[in-house]
């Protein structure tokens, strides 16, 4: 698993302007969350203190929040997130051996990066493209019909799981 | 050229994954290229046919373009609107018929439907208004509020009888009188878009593909109810929506349908999106308003109900997505339009995401009421790969599984809910038989726990107590009394819980123990998974479905790895005929093998016969077989030399006992021997593997037929045998039972007798015309065999249809191919003769009445359907089955009501101490395999009798040493599947006439490729 990567006084700039944009709005929390995940990748933990004062609520609260929706998150995420799709028609259509495969590949288990921070690997509930299953998602990019050589294709630059340390 | 030409491109993000963009750029190039004025490149949202995209449409004329690549684009450009020639590798093909279809509407999937709620999908430009101005968008806006009241609109929408669409199924209009009848200044409505049902995408394609009709319908909505401000709460997952349905909202502030004082009626209303952050349970009404004002989306306990105090305490409406695309349509064509469609109780349409093994997956829109095999074979065009139909799983998580036998129910609310499922959001999940139906639960219930929010106990508590005991029994763990604790469990789950999630969570619990408790009890008692998909159960599926137990995945790694030797000892390890089943076998391992989910099964088949084929080559040069060394004793005698017989005696053999077979006939292998046609089974092949038997060190004694003079009494008392085991066959050919059908007739056969006479050179007239009655192997080969023999023309006339031949691809295509023709549905009811020779057949035709419990189609006759068909020879193959005239009349062996002799299931001991019989003999004609299998479990029986242990028998599979998997090589850089090695064939015009074998087998480099394919599953664990 990834060690925790340091924050940068531009990424903490940021974070800081995004906060005073919402700052007292109504409703705001979760689109402000986001904001955040969308400009550096992440929730870092030490913004929680200064959203919370923003928006006249607990940490606990905003915490609470965050741990509540699985796609907001306090840890760095890789360059790329995959989403190997485990919805029902996937999962009958042999989702179970794709995510096998891009589990070979990258040498990762689910919700882990790999130690250069390319790529997460995660699995989403459904992508709702079901009639391409089996699926998979690299950031925005959605692959249908997967096969296993799709997926030795798609992960052709990085060597075999097992040699990358 | 006269008409302009429009090419739609579709752009859901179905198609935009398969590369639609691309394709959309390309063609625009290519028009700009040739300056083509009339014709205009534009884009649609979603069609709903995502599995045949990139989907292309040309209008006006509506030719169905599929499957389109960036490099058709040129063709597309001249040949089709220039030259006017339309292209028609690119036309969709009917899964059925191999039909190509040019046009749109003429393509079996959007022919039965009837679309209300999707109207506009694929027909627009989801980012142009004017696109859905044109198709009368926002007139029913104006019509409501310039010549409606509100409490009119409320009427209308009560009298429409539309009901919820997000599965509950609450009337729409009361909902909203609800809200409007409670005094309030601010109001809102919200479009619940959060659509986290696994396998549902239908709220996805209409805001992609037609977001104005939302707009439109909450709108009129917000105007029936008071309400000045809209929320849309959408899921994250849908980038594209969000995208399409802000556009979508710019542009009707813009044109004056959203803002203040709304087309001057005095009526002012915005809409807001809000996108959702990954929490199923946000789909509930309470969750969903929490998570709109930036909480934990947890549901609460109702009442208040969101009409007394919903977002930001105000009196709430919350409809579906699909309910409020439904309304601008309501409004404008008027309630009894609406309520005109469907059933009495459920007006109006259903939209379904037709999904998993199903053939054509997309959204499907039809009436209230169409039967559900209606959606999956008709429309849905049936089960791909040739596999059987199991159940469908309709609701998503929170609904049930329907087996096989209720698919001929009408889809509605009540009819749903009486089998334990429901509507839903509409997801309708097609399952086959290699879908395991308690790992189905499980998997489910692992959603639902890990999606509980964790409020209210029973649910919290419930939903983990359940998951642990179907994961428990999934992994060969469980108790039988487990079942009744996930009943009452399921009970309680059901009637505590607080909301929605944990009110339905348990239905496909329910519904799998109610409809397939078969299953439930294979992986406790036998731990058995009958689907081959439970890991822990196995070691690989192919291995675990193989009725002999070979250990496939270990032989084909070998055969990567060219190690051809340790390939064939490992077959054998579990079965002598290696070089008969790489021909003949009916290979249920390559059905389920998981590969075969993703693009096309390892051929295992062809692999045992590279492996064996490779040693008969080498014979020579490897050192010769050594036989079994004798280590017991005692001697056991088997009767019948046929592939049962046989491989019991090799498997005694192995474990140490003296084996003597003893056969009738003066040739070993059974029924392979004297029914199985040269071209597919040479008599060499059936040689070489009795002879390795002979060579482990079973003795076989030909022409020695046991019966009155030669008793089983004489095997023990006189032989001195300790135990037999009787192996004999079904070699009787059934009567079909019909008038006309005389032995002694001229020019009338049974398959049997008329494939063995063949074999060994018997001459018979066949005459011109050959009918053959049946549709299994017998009548196949019976008919193929006629060919061979200068028939001019052979019919098989078989009742059912192909879906119900026991015979596998490759033999029905090859019959096909050398010009069988096969009538299906076609059921004779009388052989006519002309002076005792047989002149032709009187037939009736059928069709497929209900499915019954195995999804086997019953046939049933057509009335007045009657014909004749001319005919010099009529061969009835309609089953075979044991012969026991051999046995003494008054031998003590039981027999059952079937004429077989009665033998326990798990010894196949029958009442006579030291008899056993089992293969063909017992259960009747049966696939080569089973009869090896039976083989095997007999003589683990007869040692376990001779060694005095009365333990049951039980055959595991097999696991032995890693072998180092062998790295696939990716050749070529297409994103193709990397499909199945074909096998080489004689051509068709060579075969007619001869009986060389057909198939031709692998090479080496071809094996070695093949057997690359394998994604080691047994290296899983």
């Amino acid at each position: 698993m990834a060690e925790t990567k340091e924050i940068t006084s531009s990424e903490l700039k940021r974070i800081r302007d995004i906060i005073d944009a919402h700052s007292g709005q109504k409703w705001s929390l979760i689109p402000l969350l986001q904001q955040i995940q969308e400009e550096v990748g992440y929730i870092p933990p030490q913004s929680i203190e200064p959203i919370a004062h923003a928006l006249e609520l607990f940490p606990a609260q905003v915490q609470g929040v965050i741990s509540f929706y699985t796609q907001l998150y306090t840890c760095p995420q890789g360059k790329k997130v995959v989403r190997v799709c485990r919805g029902t028609a996937c999962h009958v259509r042999g989702g179970k051996t794709i995510l096998k495969l891009v589990k070979q590949n990258l040498g990762i288990e689910e919700g882990q990066t790999t130690p250069d921070y390319e790529y997460t690997l995660e699995t989403v509930a459904c992508i709702g493209v079901c009639a391409l299953a089996p699926n998979m998602v690299i950031g925005n990019t959605t692959y249908g019909h997967m096969n296993p050589k799709k997926v030795s294709l798609l992960f052709a630059d990085r060597e075999r799981g097992e040699e990358h340390d | 050229m006269t008409d302009k030409k429009t090419i739609f491109v579709c752009q859901g993000t179905g198609c935009v994954s398969g590369g639609s963009n691309a394709v959309y750029e390309a063609l625009k190039a290519e028009v700009a290229r040739n300056k083509l004025d009339d014709v205009e490149v534009d884009f649609t949202g979603c069609h709903g046919f995502c599995e045949q995209g990139p989907n292309v449409v040309i209008e006006p004329e509506g030719i169905f373009y599929t499957h389109v690549g960036p490099d058709d684009a040129t063709d597309i450009i001249s040949s089709h609107l220039i030259e006017g020639k339309p292209i028609e590798r690119l036309f969709y093909t009917d899964p059925k018929s191999g039909e190509k279809i040019p046009l749109y509407s003429d393509i079996n999937f959007y022919k039965q439907q009837q679309r209300v709620v999707l109207r506009n999908c694929g027909h627009i430009n989801p980012e142009k208004i004017e696109h859905y101005l044109a198709r009368d968008g926002y007139r029913a806006l104006q019509k409501a509020l310039l010549s409606m009241k509100p409490e009119e609109v409320i009427e209308e929408m009560k009298s429409s009888g539309l009901r919820g669409r997000g599965g509950a199924g609450f009337p729409t209009g009361r909902k909203w009188e609800f809200c409007r009848n409670v005094p309030a200044t601010k109001r809102y409505v919200i479009c619940n878009a959060d659509e986290g049902d696994p396998g549902a995408f239908m709220d996805r394609s209409i805001l992609e593909a037609d977001p104005h009709s939302i707009i439109e319908g909450l709108t009129i909505a917000g105007y029936a109810m008071g309400a000045d401000e809209g929320y849309v709460y959408v899921r994250a997952e849908y980038p594209l929506a969000v995208k399409r349905f802000t556009i979508a909202l710019r542009q009707a502030h813009e044109k004056g349908f959203l803002g203040e004082n709304i087309l001057g009626s005095g009526f002012s209303f915005t809409i807001h999106v809000k996108e959702g952050a990954g929490a199923f349970v946000c789909g509930e009404e309470t969750a969903l308003m929490a998570s709109i004002e930036g909480k934990r989306g947890m549901p609460r306990p109702r009442p208040p109900f969101p009409a007394q105090s919903g977002l930001d305490g105000k009196p709430s409406n919350i409809n579906n997505a699909k309910t409020l695309a439904t309304v601008p349509a309501i409004i404008d064509k008027g309630a009894d339009w609406f309520a005109g469609i469907g059933t009495e109780k459920s007006h109006g349409t259903a939209v379904f995401a037709l999904t998993g093994k199903v053939a054509n997956s997309g959204l499907v829109e039809v009436p209230m009421g169409t039967p559900l095999s209606k959606v999956i074979f008709d429309i849905g065009g049936g089960i791909p790969r040739g596999k059987r139909f199991k159940a469908v799983q309709t609701g998503g998580p929170s609904g049930g599984c329907i087996p096989a036998r209720f698919i001929d129910t009408p889809v509605e609310y009540d009819s749903l809910a009486q089998l334990g499922s429901i509507m839903g959001s509409g997801g309708m999940v097609v399952l086959d038989e290699n879908t395991c139906m308690v790992e189905v639960a499980r998997y489910f219930l692992s959603f639902t726990q890990d999606e509980s929010c964790g409020k209210c106990v029973p649910c919290r508590m419930g939903t983990r107590q359940m998951l642990q005991i179907l994961t428990r029994i999934t992994e060969g763990r469980g108790r039988m009394k487990d079942l009744e604790q996930l009943q009452e469990i399921a009970r309680t789950v059901k009637e505590c819980s607080l909301c929605g999630l944990g009110q339905t969570c348990p239905n496909p619990v329910l519904t799998t123990l109610n409809y397939f408790m078969d299953e439930y009890e294979a992986h406790i008692k036998e731990k058995q998974c009958p689907a081959a998909v439970c890991d822990s159960l196995m070691i690989s599926p192919c291995q675990h479905t193989c009725p002999a137990g070979i250990n496939i995945p270990k032989y084909v790694a070998h055969i990567a790895a060219g190690e051809y030797l340790e390939a064939i000892s490992t077959i054998r390890q579990r079965n002598p005929f290696a070089a008969i089943c790489g021909r003949i076998c009916h290979h249920p391992c390559e059905g389920k093998c998981r590969r075969g989910e993703l693009d096309a099964p390892v051929s295992i088949r062809l692999l045992k016969r590279f492996a064996a084929d490779w040693y008969a080559e080498h014979l020579n040069e490897l050192p010769p077989p050594q036989p079994f060394a004798r280590t017991r004793k005692e001697t056991v005698a088997v009767v019948g030399a046929g592939p049962t017989g046989l491989s019991c005696a090799y498997f005694l053999a192995s474990i140490g006992y003296g084996v003597t077979v003893f056969e009738a006939l003066p040739v070993g292998g059974g029924m392979l021997s004297v029914a199985i046609p040269e071209f597919r089974l040479p008599q060499a092949v059936i040689d070489q593997d009795i002879d390795y038997i002979i060579r482990s060190g079973v003795e076989i004694r030909y022409n020695t037929p046991v019966n009155m003079n030669f008793s089983i009494d004489d095997l023990f008392k006189k032989e001195g045998f300790k135990a037999v085991f009787v192996a004999a066959g079904a070699q009787r050919s059934q009567r079909i039972g019909i008038p006309g059908e005389l032995e002694d007739l001229e020019g009338f056969h049974y398959g049997l007798r008329f494939l063995r006479d063949i074999k060994v050179g018997k001459h018979i007239d066949l005459g011109k015309r050959v009918a053959v009655i049946g549709g299994g192997n017998v009548a196949l080969d019976t008919g193929r065999t006629a060919l061979r023999m200068g028939a001019d023309a052979v019919t098989i006339f078989y009742r059912r249809s192909r879906e119900e031949m026991p015979v596998t691809e490759v033999e029905y295509r090859e019959a096909v191919e050398e010009g069988i023709d096969i009538r299906f549905l076609t059921s004779p009811t009388r052989i006519v003769n002309n002076h005792w020779k047989v002149s032709g057949l009187q037939c009736v035709r059928m069709e497929l009445g209900e499915m019954d419990h195995s999804g086997r189609r019953r046939p049933i006759v057509i009335p007045d359907s009657d014909f004749f068909a001319e005919a010099d020879t009529v061969i009835a193959a309609v089953g075979q089955a044991p012969d026991l005239s051999f046995l003494p009349a008054d031998s003590a062996l039981e027999r059952t009501r079937w004429e077989t002799l009665a033998v326990d299931s798990n010894t196949l001991s029958t009442n006579v101490p030291g008899v056993f019989a089992g293969g063909d003999f017992v259960s009747g004609p049966g696939m080569v395999v089973n009869a090896i299998a039976a083989g095997r479990r007999g003589a683990l029986a007869i040692d376990k009798y001779i060694k005095g242990d009365t333990s049951s028998v039980e055959m595991y599979d097999l696991k032995s040493e890693v072998i180092i998997e062998a790295t696939t090589e990716v050749e070529e850089e297409t994103w193709e599947a990397q499909p199945r090695i074909e096998v080489p064939t004689l051509p068709p015009q060579d075969r007619k006439k001869s009986f060389y074998e057909i198939e031709l087998g692998f090479n080496a480099q071809q094996a070695q490729i093949e057997a690359k394919r394998c994604l080691r599953c047994d290296l899983e664990r």
